[in-house]
């Protein structure tokens, strides 16, 4: 989730000022992949998760450094609020404030989802690899709905440490704008679908502000996360990403 | 004729040579006693297993809703999403005649983390009170006391405190999905720590009243998971679940009840192997019986030899010469069946009542998943010793035949006049 | 009297002894017989009840980690790669192994780099215990191999491989050919994935295998978490669970440096598996028990026998003793009555026993005929083979006979005894 999305933004950084490009897909990814070592954010979101048992709603509050670096803290609701999560160095850490405690997430637990919702720990951690990772082509260019797209194709490199056997972009030709992302198994069956939408300026930039993960097997459950502030290229150290500020209750 | 000199003859003849008659005796008593024990202690093994398979921490007959199996999810409670009037489903169960007494659980997997060490583990809730008339792992517990409802306190197993490094008095912290989505947390003092001897229960298991951990979960209090039954003995299971299926399925409950024999049935065919042994003891230990007493008694025959010559001359019947010599073996079975028992019935019932400890030269095995702790446990069981007896008496006629045969064909004459 | 000479009285002893024996045939042979089929029995069950036990250590160990066991003494919980042997342990082992003493029963060595990590596909992600392994010496070792239900166990050249448990299959939605990515923390503590694919699914029976068990090539493993030629555990089978002591010691010591800074340890099975050594001690504490009561039993018979003949013999031994035969002598003949009659059967009995098994030993006894149980039976953690092989052990076979000559002996002291308490002249006085 948060890598690809942080991808697309930076694309965005790149690209939006001076205006589309004729750019290879490779090329696009790689300046991706250099612009995000420094890149920094910080954001409030709200997130929605359906499940067949419970329906969710929480608000967090978001900085991240990089890929490696992000600290998530639950505003809302009260019963939880000041919850937060910490990732640094691919380790997860929990601090639970009813108990004022910090928990470090075991690898086994890496399966597990976050905060309850469709994304995974494991979905944080991993670092944004799509160029090293995956062989990225151009599948189809051209009009979908009224829209100019582009939708790539990515195929794991040979030996990529990724469980998916193939993923599939669209991105809008006119402002690199990402619509969808889809996630197949090996058998090309879909597994997963992220939609994008609600393009809006946030923090001096167009984004999408909202990101929908749906399940292939069970569609009447979805995680929704909405981003409502954002902002860009700020004052963040790695020092930040620390065990204290996690455990500030701030 | 009456059959009371052919009797008395024999039963003389036993006294007559009181040592012999002793030492045999004695011999074929430990052969009884020998496979009375034998019987009685792999009966106590038995015993052991599907007790503990069955009354140590899961009951002997379990229920659920319907879909819980095999997956446990935590959303699967007994009703469904609605829960169930739980206090009226535990009378329901409690009518049945061969149901002694129930108590309700609640399951959910979390995470359990004191100070830098975090473990994934299994959270049971339970009701202390009724949770100690169905299973036994809380009876006695390494250290520490029993958990309080509404003190938020738990017990663990010794290999998770010592993973941990906790004791008594120490905080733990659980972390668990709960039935709301959110993520349920809580601190929560050990009050104490327990032992089953099996060690995924030990390393694993968290155990607290089942009110804490429906609050930690989000979950309503009708809400529970498992309903576990104790029974009047294991071996009417099967027929106590079918009965209290039938008694609460139509009261629109989608309902499993599992006897222990399905939720384990690999201990039941063990246990049915174990039955199959018995014959071979009783083969083995009254075989080698015989040897005894036919060399006792044809020692005795060839010594009376002139004596029944005497009544040969007198005009009894060969039969009648058979006769005594079967008396007098029947009586020594029976005289030896008197100090079997003599011998067993002390020795049984001190190691019924006081099984001895040999913890110190082995630890708990496991058989299948069910624990078998180092103690020399024996059961009493009077059908087999009735049969043991059978046995003895059996043996000792059996012995005596063809001794008997060769007294009979004895020529008088030839052994009168000294031969 | 003249004092005779001791040689003479001893030939006297077992002559008169021998006679006696031979006197009273049917009761000879009916004690002898009881002896015999106690004494093959004896051994029979011993052998037997041996093979069995060995059979469930060989399982138990190769499932495990050997007979024996050399590893870092925290790897055992821990299972972390940086809980490795050091590189020089390695080559030690190997070179103690070759030593002449020892290496004619070590059947086979294994070199393993295990770790605990997670096991992803697009199904969900499970904790697995990962062994990079080396097809070839793995095959010979580990009975999973053959355990194969779907695709095939790896081979030498496999590089991006995985043979998985069929639980964790099921649960991972894995077929063969399907990816599968283990992520674990590598040597420099960084978490690090590698893709893999499933050549193969196995199915043990044993739910702690099935469901969390992948073998992996070791070369990957080595490559996936930067262990370069480093391996964290390496294990020896013996042919003979027999040998495992001195083989610990021998080990021991050609690791001396490595276990004194603390970087190694040797284990014996009994050390690293003890529900398996307590299965084994419970069910020869069994076989023993019964044993001994059975044996209590025979001896009764024996002393009931040679009490027998010497209150018979009253007479004769009144004789004997009159004509010069102290009474201690007179004991003397009548224990060695009783060991000549123990000994013979005892060894005859134990002889048939050793033929009898001799005949099972080829084709073994297969248990599953007396229940279905027997087929998947799990006894202290082990899964068991139901057809039973016997092991002969000489050991064993002395100890029986010995076993029985105490017997035999124990229970002609009583008649000794009372043959010495003869009085000589009561005993001439009637006629019998």
């Amino acid at each position: 989730m948060k890598p690809i999305f942080i991808a697309l933004v930076a694309v965005l950084t790149v690209n939006g000022v001076t205006g589309a490009q004729e750019l290879s897909p490779r090329e696009i990814m790689d300046r991706v992949d250099r612009v995000l070592r420094g890149s920094s954010s910080h954001g409030m979101a709200t997130m929605q998760v359906t499940t067949e048992n419970w329906e969710r709603q929480m608000t967090m509050e978001i900085w991240s450094l990089g890929t490696e670096y992000s600290l998530v803290r639950l505003r809302a609701p009260q019963k939880e609020a000041g919850t937060a999560t910490l990732m640094a160095d691919k380790d997860i850490w929990n601090y639970l404030p009813k108990v004022d405690r910090t928990i470090k997430m075991p690898a086994s637990m890496m399966g597990g989802a976050w905060m309850g919702s469709h994304f995974t720990n494991d979905d944080l951690v991993k670092e944004s690899q799509l160029v090293e990772d995956y062989n990225i082509e151009i599948a189809y260019e051209g009009d979908r709905d009224g829209v100019t797209v582009w939708e790539f194709l990515l195929t794991p490199l040979p030996e990529a440490a990724v469980v998916w056997g193939h993923l599939e972009y669209q991105v809008r030709q006119q402002d690199y704008m990402p619509l969808w992302a889809r996630y197949y198994d090996e058998d090309g069956e879909l597994s997963r679908t992220m939609t994008f939408s609600e393009f809006i300026d946030l923090g001096g930039r167009l984004v999408p502000a909202v990101m929908d993960l749906q399940p292939a097997d069970k569609p009447h459950e979805r995680t929704t996360m909405r981003y409502e502030t954002l902002e860009f290229d700020i004052d963040l150290e790695r020092s930040f990403f620390s065990l204290q500020t996690l455990q500030r209750q701030r | 004729m009456s059959e009371k000199p052919w009797f008395r003859i024999g039963w003389r003849n036993l006294g007559r040579h009181r040592k012999r008659t002793m030492l045999t005796a004695l011999g074929l008593a430990v052969g009884y006693f020998a496979a009375v024990f034998t019987i009685g202690y792999s009966e106590g093994l038995m015993a052991e297993m599907v007790e503990n398979a069955t009354g140590l921490v899961s009951g002997q007959i379990e229920i659920h809703d319907a879909e819980y199996r095999p997956e446990r999810s935590l959303y699967d409670t007994i009703g469904g999403r609605d829960g169930v009037n739980v206090t009226r489903l535990l009378d329901g169960v409690s009518t049945d005649p061969g149901v002694v007494a129930v108590a309700p659980r609640v399951y959910a997997g979390g995470l359990i983390s004191s100070g830098e060490s975090t473990s994934a583990g299994m959270l049971m809730g339970i009701d202390p009170e009724r949770e100690l008339t169905v299973s036994r792992f809380l009876d006695e517990l390494v250290d520490g006391r029993v958990p309080e409802q509404g003190r938020n306190e738990l017990v663990i197993g010794v290999e998770m405190a010592r993973q941990l490094a906790v004791g008594v008095g120490d905080d733990v912290i659980i972390v668990a999905p709960g039935a709301d989505g959110s993520m349920g947390n809580d601190l929560y003092a050990v009050s104490g720590i327990f032992r089953t001897g099996m060690p995924e229960l030990d390393a694993s298991n968290a155990v607290l009243p089942l009110a804490d951990l429906q609050t930690l979960l989000t979950l309503d209090p009708s809400r529970i998971h498992e309903i576990a039954v104790t029974i009047q003995n294991p071996w009417i299971a099967n027929d106590t679940a079918e009965r209290l299926a039938a008694i609460l399925n139509p009261d629109d409950l989608d309902l499993e009840v599992a006897p222990w024999t399905e939720l384990n049935p690999i201990i039941v065919e063990f246990v049915a192997l174990i039955n199959a042994f018995y014959g071979i003891v009783f083969v083995i230990v009254f075989g080698v019986a015989i040897f005894g007493v036919a060399n006792t008694m044809l020692m005795s025959t060839y010594e009376r030899r002139r004596e029944i010559a005497v009544m040969l001359a007198m005009g009894a019947t060969p039969g009648s010469v058979v006769k005594t010599v079967l008396y007098e073996a029947g009586a020594m079975g029976i005289l030896a069946l008197a100090l079997g028992i003599g011998i067993s019935l002390p020795l049984m019932l001190w190691w019924n009542i006081a099984p001895i400890d040999l913890s110190r030269l082995y630890g708990d095995l496991t058989v299948q998943g069910a624990l078998l702790r180092p103690v020399l446990r024996v059961e009493l069981n009077l059908a087999y010793w009735i049969w043991g007896g059978v046995a003895l008496v059996a043996t000792a006629l059996l012995a005596a035949l063809y001794p008997a045969a060769r007294a009979a064909r004895i020529p008088p004459a030839d052994a009168l006049s000294g031969l | 009297m003249t004092q005779q000479r001791p040689s003479m009285h001893i030939g006297v002893i077992v002559t008169l002894a021998l006679r006696n024996i031979r006197r009273n045939l049917r009761r000879t042979i009916l004690t002898a017989t009881a002896l015999i089929i106690g004494g093959a029995l004896l051994i029979f069950t011993l052998l037997l009840s041996d093979g069995t036990h060995e059979q469930w250590i060989d399982s138990g160990v190769r499932t495990g980690s050997g007979h024996v066991t050399i590893e870092r003494p925290e790897f055992r919980l821990s299972r972390k790669i940086e809980d490795r042997l050091p590189a020089s342990a390695s080559p030690a082992v190997m070179a103690a192994l070759e030593s002449a003493d020892v290496s004619e029963h070590v059947t086979a060595v294994f070199a393993r780099l295990t770790v605990n990590g997670l096991a992803s596909s697009p199904a969900g992600a499970r904790p697995a215990q990962i062994l990079g392994i080396d097809p070839v010496s793995e095959a010979a070792v580990s009975p999973l191999d053959d355990q194969v239900v779907d695709g095939r166990y790896l081979q030498s050249d496999d590089r991006l491989a995985a043979y998985v448990g069929g639980g964790l299959a099921d649960r991972l939605d894995l077929r063969l050919g399907s990816r599968l990515v283990l992520t674990a923390q590598d040597a420099k503590k960084d978490i690090a994935g590698q893709l893999v694919r499933v050549v193969g699914i196995f199915r043990s029976g044993l739910p702690e295998l099935d469901q969390s068990v992948i073998h992996i090539p070791l070369v990957t493993a080595s490559e996936w978490l930067g262990a370069g030629h480093d391996v964290t555990n390496i294990g020896v089978i013996v042919d003979d669970s027999i040998v495992v002591p001195s083989l610990v010691r021998h080990l021991q010591q050609a690791l001396a440096d490595p276990i004194a800074r603390g970087e190694a340890t040797v284990m014996g099975w009994r050390e690293a598996m003890p529900a398996l050594r307590d299965a084994v001690l419970i069910d020869e504490w069994g076989a023993y028990l019964m044993f001994g009561i059975l044996f209590v039993i025979i001896g009764f018979g024996i002393v009931n026998t040679v009490l027998m003949s010497v209150l018979n013999r009253h007479r004769e031994f009144g004789v004997l003793q009159a004509l010069g035969l102290t009474p201690r002598q007179t004991g003397a003949v009548v224990l060695v009555e009783g060991l000549t009659l123990t000994a013979v059967g005892g060894v005859v009995g134990v002889g048939l026993g050793l033929v009898f098994t001799w005949f099972l030993m080829s084709d073994g006894l297969d248990m599953s005929q007396l229940s279905s149980t027997m087929d998947n039976l799990q006894f202290g953690g082990v899964a068991i083979d139901p057809v039973v092989y016997p092991v002969f052990r000489t050991a064993r076979v002395i100890q029986s006979v010995g076993y029985i000559l105490l017997i035999g002996g124990v229970a002609s002291l009583y008649p000794a005894f009372r043959a010495t308490t003869i009085d000589v002249a009561e005993s001439m006085k009637f006629e019998r």
